[in-house]
C-alpha cells in the first residue's frame, strides 16, 4: 500500500496476473530497456505529472491538433489524448516488425495486382473466389487498369500487437486510407517539448522524417513522362475527423491541400484552378474514400470528388495513392488469408503472425464460433474505427443471443479470432491521478514506392483508455503514446 | 495559389482586420463618451447608437431607448449577430482552417488561441464590467497576429493576398469610422462656434483610428474638420489613412498579377486608378461634400473586392 507520504509515480500501481506488461517483468522487474527511464520518472512526483499533462494538453489544444467526435448531435472538437510516458521498442524487435510489415505489404500489392488482372490465386484455389466476388470493396472498375509503376498500397497502416506469449501479431491491415501519423509527430513534439531531459539517456530514431520519404515515394510512383510531378493531398474537407492529419501532411511535404472542387479534368487531364490560371496535377494522395473519388464512376451524388479523374487515372495520366479498390484486400476476411498470400506471391514464410481466425461463410467455421462465441470476439468484415466489434466474454446472455442471430442472418459479414490479450504498458489517468496499466497496440506506416520501401521507425501507440478496454480507436476514447524505437 | 484556399486567406484577413476596428471603436467612443463635453455626446444613447450605426445597424429612431447590456453584447459576443467580434473571429479561424497547410503554424496557433479566449470569454462579465478588457485584449492580440503574418509566413503570394484582405478591409472601416464620426459631428453641434470645424468628435475620430499621437506630432495644433480628414484620408505617412490603405493594396496587387501591361478590366488597373486619383486630391475637394466622398471610396473599395473574387477565387 502507497503511503501518503509516497507520491512517487509508480507508488500506486498494480500489476494484473495474466497480462505481459511491457515495462515490468513477470517477477514484477523492470525491463532494462525501461531501466534508465522509470530512474529519470522515479525522481518526480504524481503531481509534476499532473503539471505537466495538463500543460501538454494545452499545447495541442492551443496547436488546434484535435479531432471531431461524431455519434452525438453536434459533432465536438476534442483532444487526442496523449500519455508523457512513452514506449520503447528495442532494435532487435524493431527489425522483426519493419521486415515484417514490408513483406506483408508487397505480398499485398501483388495480390491486389492479381486480383484485378488475372486472378491466378483464385484458379490456383489459394483464396474462394467468393471472397472475392461477395465484397463490396471490390471495385469491378478497376479491373484490368494498370496503376503507374504498378503500386496499390503506397502507403499501409499495420496494426499489431503483442500477445501475452511475447509475440507480436498483426491484427489488421489498412490499406484504403490509414490515418494517424501526424499524432506520431505531433506526440514526439509535445514530449519533447515536456520531458526533454529524457532523450539525453536514449538513442531515439526520429520520426519526423515521414513526409519528406512520403514524398519521395509517392513521387518515384508518377505517372510515366512526366519529369517534375506535381502533387497534391486531397481531403474532403475542414470538417472531416481527420482534417488536421490532411493539412499537416501538406504542409510537411510542401504539396497543396485541395478539395475535391478545387481539381477538374480536361482531355482526361487533372487540373487545380489557382489564382494564375490551372496547373497540371500528377501525384494525388487522396484521403477521401473510393466512392466519393468520381461521382462519374462511382457514387454519382458526391460533391467530394472530381468528375473524371477516373478516367484521367485509367489512361495513365495521374497516380493516386492509395489506388482505387484497395479495400477488398484489407477486408477482415482476407486478413485470415494472409499467411497463404506471402507465401504465394513472394515464397516466403510470413514474418509477422496472423491471429487465427474463423470464417463465418464457412459452415464448420460457423457452427465453432455458434459454440465458442464467449471465448471469441466477432468483427464485422468491413466496419472500420472499431465498430460493430463484439467481445464474447463481456457479453451478457441476451447479448451473446443476440450476436448469434445477427451473425446467422449474414455469416458472409462476420469473422471470429480468439480473444487476444493485448499487452499492457504503464498509463497515467487522468481522472485518478495516477499511472495504471492499459491495453496497447501498435499501428505501424509503411510506404511502397517504385523498387523502394519505407517504414516509419516509431508509429502509433494507441491505448484503450478504458479500465480492461481492448478497443484502442481514437473514435472509441483510446489514447496514444509516443513510441521510442531504439538505434542500435 | 488555389483559388479557394486565397478566397480564405483574403477573408481570413479581412476579419481579423474588421474585428480590430469593431473593438477599438467601442473602447475608445464608450470611455470618451464618460466626460465629453456636450450633453448628447455624453448621453448613454448617443454612444450605443454611434456604434450600431459603425457596424452597419443603425437605429430609425434615434429617440428610441437602447439597452446598453443588450447592445454591448450583440457587437462584442453575439454569435447570432454576423458584425459581431465573435462572428469575426470564428470566420477568421474557420478561413485559416481551411489553409492551415499554408499558413504557419505559428500564426495559425496564434489565431486558435485567440478564437478560444473570445469563445471563452464570458459573457455576463464582458457586459458588466469588462468591456475595456475585452476590447483591448482585442485589439492587442489583433495586433500579435499581424505580427506573425509579417514575421512568420514568406512574402510570397499567399502574404500578398493577406495582406490585400487587411489593407481593404481597413480602408473601408477606416471609412466607416470617418463617417460615424462625422454623422456624430453632426448631431452633437452647438458647443463650440464652428460645430462641424471644432467638434471634440474629431478627437475621438483620431483616437479611433490610433492615430491621434501622430496627427498631433505632424500639425501641433488641435485636430479640426479638415485637418482630420487630410491626415486621414490623403496622407500616406499614416499607416491607418486610407492613402496608405491603397498604396499598399497596390504594392500588393503586383505582387500577384506580375503581367507587364494590365488589361483594364483587370483588379491591378482598377487600383491603380484609384491610387492615382487619391494622390492628386486635395482636402478641399473633399470638404465640398464630405458624406458624398466618403461613400465614393466605400464603393471603389467594394468593387476592388469584387473584382479580386472574379479574377482570382473563381473555383
Amino acid at each position: 500500500m502507497a503511503t501518503i507520504e509516497d507520491k512517487s509515480i509508480f507508488s500506486s500501481y498494480i500489476k494484473k496476473e495474466g497480462l505481459f506488461d511491457e515495462v515490468f517483468d513477470k517477477n514484477g522487474e523492470v525491463k532494462e530497456v525501461y531501466q534508465k527511464l522509470l530512474d529519470l520518472y522515479g525522481t518526480r512526483t504524481i503531481d509534476d505529472y499532473v503539471d505537466l499533462n495538463n500543460k501538454a494538453k494545452s499545447s495541442f489544444f492551443n496547436q488546434g491538433i484535435t479531432f471531431q467526435v461524431y455519434g452525438d448531435k453536434q459533432s465536438q472538437e476534442k483532444i487526442f489524448p496523449f500519455d508523457l510516458f512513452p514506449r520503447i521498442i528495442s532494435t532487435d524487435e524493431w527489425e522483426t516488425i519493419e521486415q515484417g510489415a514490408i513483406q506483408r505489404n508487397i505480398a499485398l500489392n501483388h495480390f491486389l495486382w492479381d486480383v484485378y488482372h488475372d486472378k491466378k490465386i483464385v484458379k490456383d484455389k489459394i483464396v474462394p473466389i467468393e471472397l472475392l466476388s461477395s465484397s463490396p470493396n471490390y471495385l469491378h472498375q478497376m479491373m484490368g487498369v494498370d496503376p503507374p509503376n504498378k503500386i496499390y498500397n503506397h502507403i499501409s497502416g499495420t496494426d499489431i500487437i503483442k500477445h501475452s506469449d511475447g509475440d507480436y501479431y498483426v491484427l489488421e491491415d489498412n490499406i484504403r486510407c490509414p490515418s494517424g501519423v501526424s499524432y506520431v509527430i505531433c506526440n514526439r513534439t509535445a514530449l519533447k517539448r515536456a520531458l526533454f531531459g529524457v532523450f539525453n539517456h536514449y538513442k531515439t530514431h526520429s520520426v519526423t522524417n515521414y513526409a519528406e520519404n512520403l514524398l519521395h515515394l509517392l513521387e518515384t510512383a508518377k505517372p510515366p513522362g512526366v519529369d517534375m510531378p506535381v502533387t497534391v493531398v486531397i481531403t474532403p474537407g475542414m470538417f472531416n475527423s481527420a482534417y488536421y492529419e490532411h493539412s499537416y501532411l501538406a504542409k510537411a511535404m510542401g504539396v497543396e491541400l485541395v478539395e475535391g472542387r478545387d481539381l477538374f479534368v480536361e482531355n482526361d487531364f487533372v487540373y487545380m484552378k489557382t489564382t494564375q490560371g490551372p496547373v497540371r496535377v500528377d501525384v494525388v494522395y487522396r484521403r477521401i474514400d473510393d466512392l466519393f473519388l468520381d461521382p462519374m464512376e462511382f457514387s454519382p451524388d458526391s460533391a467530394l470528388g472530381v468528375p473524371g479523374i477516373f478516367a484521367a487515372y485509367r489512361k495513365g495520366n495521374v497516380t493516386i495513392a492509395n489506388a482505387p479498390g484497395t479495400g477488398v484486400a484489407d477486408d477482415k476476411a482476407i486478413y485470415t488469408y494472409m499467411p497463404d498470400i506471402i507465401k504465394y506471391y513472394l515464397g516466403e514464410e510470413p514474418i509477422l503472425k496472423n491471429v487465427h481466425t474463423y470464417h463465418c461463410s464457412r459452415p464448420k467455421e460457423l457452427q465453432y464460433v455458434l459454440d465458442n462465441i464467449k471465448d471469441l470476439v466477432v468483427k464485422p468484415v468491413d466496419e472500420a474505427g472499431g465498430y460493430g466489434i463484439s467481445i464474447g466474454n463481456r457479453l451478457t446472455k441476451d447479448e451473446i443471443e443476440r450476436v448469434k442471430s445477427e451473425i446467422k442472418a449474414n455469416p458472409r459479414k462476420y469473422v471470429a479470432q480468439p480473444i487476444m490479450s493485448l499487452s499492457v504498458h504503464p498509463t497515467y489517468i487522468d481522472q485518478k491521478e495516477s499511472f495504471e496499466q492499459r491495453h496497447v497496440d501498435l499501428r505501424t506506416f509503411t510506404v511502397l514506392g517504385k523498387d523502394e520501401q519505407f517504414v516509419l521507425k516509431g508509429g502509433l501507440t494507441r491505448v484503450a483508455l478504458k479500465e480492461g478496454n481492448l478497443i484502442v480507436n481514437s473514435s472509441q476514447g483510446g489514447g496514444s503514446k509516443d513510441t521510442w524505437v531504439l538505434k542500435q | 495559389m488555389l483559388s479557394r484556399v486565397a478566397n480564405n486567406l483574403f477573408w481570413m484577413g479581412r476579419y481579423i482586420e474588421r474585428a480590430e476596428h469593431i473593438a477599438r471603436f467601442m473602447n475608445v467612443n464608450y470611455f470618451a463618451s464618460l466626460d465629453a463635453p456636450n450633453q448628447l455626446s455624453q448621453s448613454r444613447n448617443f454612444v450605443l447608437q454611434s456604434m450600431l450605426f459603425m457596424v452597419g445597424d443603425p437605429v430609425a429612431d434615434p429617440e428610441k431607448e437602447l439597452n446598453e447590456e443588450e447592445v454591448l453584447y450583440d457587437l462584442g459576443l453575439n454569435p447570432e449577430k454576423s458584425y459581431s467580434i465573435i462572428s469575426s473571429i470564428k470566420i477568421a479561424r474557420e478561413n485559416a482552417n481551411s489553409s492551415r497547410d499554408l499558413i504557419s503554424t505559428e500564426l495559425y496557433e496564434s489565431l486558435n488561441k485567440f478564437y478560444h479566449f473570445v469563445m471563452n470569454y464570458p459573457t455576463e462579465t464582458y457586459k458588466k464590467t469588462n468591456l475595456y478588457d475585452f476590447t483591448v485584449n482585442i485589439t492587442e492580440i489583433t495586433a500579435v497576429l499581424r505580427g506573425k503574418i509579417r514575421g512568420t509566413l514568406l512574402h510570397d503570394e499567399v502574404y500578398a493576398i493577406i495582406m490585400m484582405g487587411v489593407n481593404i478591409e481597413r480602408a473601408i472601416q477606416i471609412t466607416r469610422i470617418i463617417n460615424t464620426k462625422y454623422n456624430d459631428a453632426l448631431l452633437a453641434k452647438g458647443s463650440y462656434k464652428d460645430p462641424i470645424g471644432n467638434s471634440y468628435e474629431w478627437t475621438t475620430l483620431l483616437k479611433c483610428a490610433e492615430s491621434y499621437d501622430m496627427m498631433r506630432r505632424l500639425y501641433k495644433k488641435t485636430p479640426n474638420g479638415t485637418s482630420t480628414l487630410e491626415f486621414l484620408l490623403l496622407n500616406g505617412k499614416c499607416p491607418r489613412s486610407f492613402m496608405n490603405c491603397i498604396n499598399q493594396v497596390h504594392k500588393h496587387i503586383l505582387e500577384i498579377d506580375k503581367k507587364v501591361e494590365y488589361s483594364q478590366s483587370s483588379t491591378a488597373f482598377l487600383v491603380g486608378k484609384v491610387k492615382a486619383e487619391f494622390q492628386f486630391k486635395q482636402v478641399d475637394e473633399i470638404m465640398e461634400d464630405i458624406q458624398g466622398n466618403l461613400n465614393m471610396i466605400l464603393n471603389k473599395m467594394f468593387k476592388i473586392s469584387e473584382s479580386m473574387e472574379k479574377e482570382f477565387f473563381n473555383y
